[in-house]
């Protein structure tokens, strides 16, 4: 019985402190989100980066020169080694929202009210700005073959890039390539296979293309692959797809052996949290805060 | 005759059940294994544990996994030092001195946690932990730290749940004779019962460590990730696992191949582990 006793008074003293704990977080994220007047430029700057090899880090590293590459032939990823890593979109959104000193870089479609998008020298990413090229951070979203396709992904070709095509790759937040496309109409009966291998951030748009195309080509099966631009592109040069999905700028010696067409143009935003008050970068800045050479806020 | 018929069938059966599970082990083995050893060969053993450096993007690529070798044994041990003690003192808690009314409300929660999934604890560390820890040391609160919490939190149930049939199972006689001797409640268990469920206590630690260092898709939301050897606790850090996770849906040939060799050495941490696990078991049969 005694023990009994003693075991919940234990239990209640648990609780209480518990309880005292909560408590206090609560009141502490209040007071933080509430502090008055000006964002502190004197704190640090927390990183975030994507994980090595996917497509977004790959292009923003090689743009912003965060990848250096010498003489040799050698080329240095100097991401700053105390990024904190993210291996998703929505990864680097939640970080960013959720710390009023950090730094990430998304997709310009993923943007939204939750983060801010940053000016680079002075021009705010905007489907105008990447289409005049006068925003710097921006990739193409890129279509290769080799040599000829066949009837069926020829008909798809066309109609990704007729006026319905580059439609819905607006709506699906991308930048169209041609403003100018003629309208697509279904040709005869056609009935086959087409075979998409590469990128995983141009995938999301091609299914939707690929979905439309086969409610008005129902006889044709398009079957997409996502691994990676540099899987897609080898897909297309061997011939194992009729066509390939790159999310990156291709190569001298790729160029030569395969046709390429841009689908969309894409930005890479450079996003900080709600509080901060910092609204503009150059790109040079962008290169220091990456490569951890500037710490903290305060330009 | 018939019954014989069915016997032998239902024998088969039961035999093809046993073997795919055993044919699914050994498929892991040949698929890890074949996939990860060639590229240790070619980049070399001391190389590849040894590396202090992980960067696939560069050319040329430098493949280091030591980084996060230290990084999934800190955490790890880090842990055991947080679950350990507050799951076996549970787990005495709840074989010898619990009321029936509360042992009905604690036996499901601590069944429970065993069975939320992992991504959810990430999520609630994500939302809570990490907050917690921004203010404690700055930065961005996913550190070593976060890690050690949460996966403390996480092994409960496992060292809960097996030390406390491990205590469950010590013969009532040993208690009883203890009493006799004058000892009181609280001695007796603690110095009878609980030494002598001490393997099955060690063996459910041994499984906490297993559970520790396979976790992957909590740590990862709250780890910072960073490949490099953190210099203290309030640092980020990445782990074997989260290194796998992290980069295996973007990543081709050479890459590849030293994400699969880092499964390898995950799978031999854990053939070492369930070795001594083994080992134990043993040793408890044999007395």
């Amino acid at each position: 019985m005694h023990i009994k006793k003693s075991s919940k008074v234990l239990m209640a003293l648990g609780m209480a402190l518990f309880l005292a704990a909560c408590g206090n977080s609560s009141s502490d994220a209040t007071g933080s989100s509430l502090t008055e007047g000006e964002f502190d430029l004197t704190q640090p700057i927390h990183v975030i980066s994507r994980e090595d090899g996917s497509g977004t880090r790959g292009a923003f590293t090689e743009i912003t020169k965060v990848l250096e590459k010498d003489a040799d032939g050698n080329e240095i990823d100097a991401t700053y080694m105390e990024a904190a890593i993210q291996n998703s979109t929505d990864g680097v959104m939640t970080s960013v929202a959720g710390d009023a000193t950090s730094i990430g870089y998304i997709s310009l479609g993923s943007v939204n009210d939750t983060i801010k998008a940053l000016k680079i020298e002075g021009v705010h990413p905007t489907p105008e700005t990447i289409k005049d090229n006068s925003y710097a951070i921006a990739r193409p979203f890129n279509l290769v073959y080799k040599d000829k396709l066949s009837k069926e992904a020829q008909d798809f070709w066309d109609f990704i890039f007729s006026q319905q095509g580059q439609e819905m790759v607006v709506k699906e937040g991308y930048i169209e390539a041609d403003d100018q496309a003629v309208i697509y109409t279904a040709s005869e009966n056609l009935d086959g296979k087409v075979s998409i291998v590469g990128s995983t951030s141009v995938t999301s748009v091609m299914e939707v293309l690929a979905e439309e195309y086969q409610a008005l080509n129902p006889n044709v099966t398009i079957d997409i692959t996502s691994n990676g631009s540099s899987a897609g592109i080898t897909a297309a040069t061997d011939g194992t797809a009729d066509i390939g999905m790159a999310s990156r700028e291709l190569k001298e010696e790729e160029k030569e052996v395969l046709t390429v067409s841009v689908l969309a143009m894409d930005g890479i935003a450079v996003i900080v949290n709600k509080e901060n008050t910092t609204d503009e970068l150059t790109m040079e800045q962008v290169k220091a805060i990456f490569t951890g050479e500037q710490l903290i806020w305060q330009e | 005759m018939k019954i014989k018929k069915l016997d032998s069938f239902m024998q088969g059966v039961f035999l093809i059940s046993a073997l795919i599970s055993v044919m699914a082990i050994i498929l892991i083995g040949i698929f890890v294994f074949g996939g990860g050893i060639p590229f240790i060969a070619e980049y070399g053993l001391s190389n590849f544990l040894l590396g202090e450096k992980w960067t696939p993007s560069n050319t040329p690529a430098a493949f280091g996994i030591l980084p996060m070798i230290i990084g999934s044994v800190t955490v790890t041990l880090g842990a055991i030092v947080i679950g350990v003690p507050v799951g076996v003192l549970t787990a005495v808690f709840m074989a010898e001195f619990c009321p029936t009314k509360l042992y009905k409300v604690l036996k499901p929660a601590v069944n429970l946690m065993a069975a939320i999934p992992s991504i959810v604890y990430g999520f609630f560390a994500l939302q809570l932990i990490v907050p917690f820890m921004r203010r404690l040391f700055g930065g961005t609160g996913m550190n070593m730290l976060t890690v050690i919490l949460l996966l403390g939190i996480m092994i409960l149930p496992t060292i809960i749940g097996m030390s406390e049939s491990a205590i469950r199972a010590v013969p009532k006689s040993y208690y009883s004779g203890s009493l006799a001797l004058g000892a009181s409640h609280e001695r007796s268990i603690m110095k009878v019962s609980l030494p002598a469920a001490k393997s099955g206590v060690l063996s459910s630690v041994i499984l906490g460590i297993g559970r520790a260092i396979g976790e992957t898709m909590a740590v990862v939301l709250v780890a910072g990730n960073q490949p490099r050897i953190p210099d203290s606790l309030t640092q980020g850090v990445r782990t074997l696992t989260t290194n796998i996770v992290l980069e295996m849906s973007y990543a081709t040939g050479q890459h590849r191949e030293a994400l699969i060799a880092t499964a390898v050495v995950l799978f031999g941490f854990i053939l070492v582990i369930n070795g001594i696990f083994l080992l134990i078991k043993r040793k408890e049969a044999i007395r």
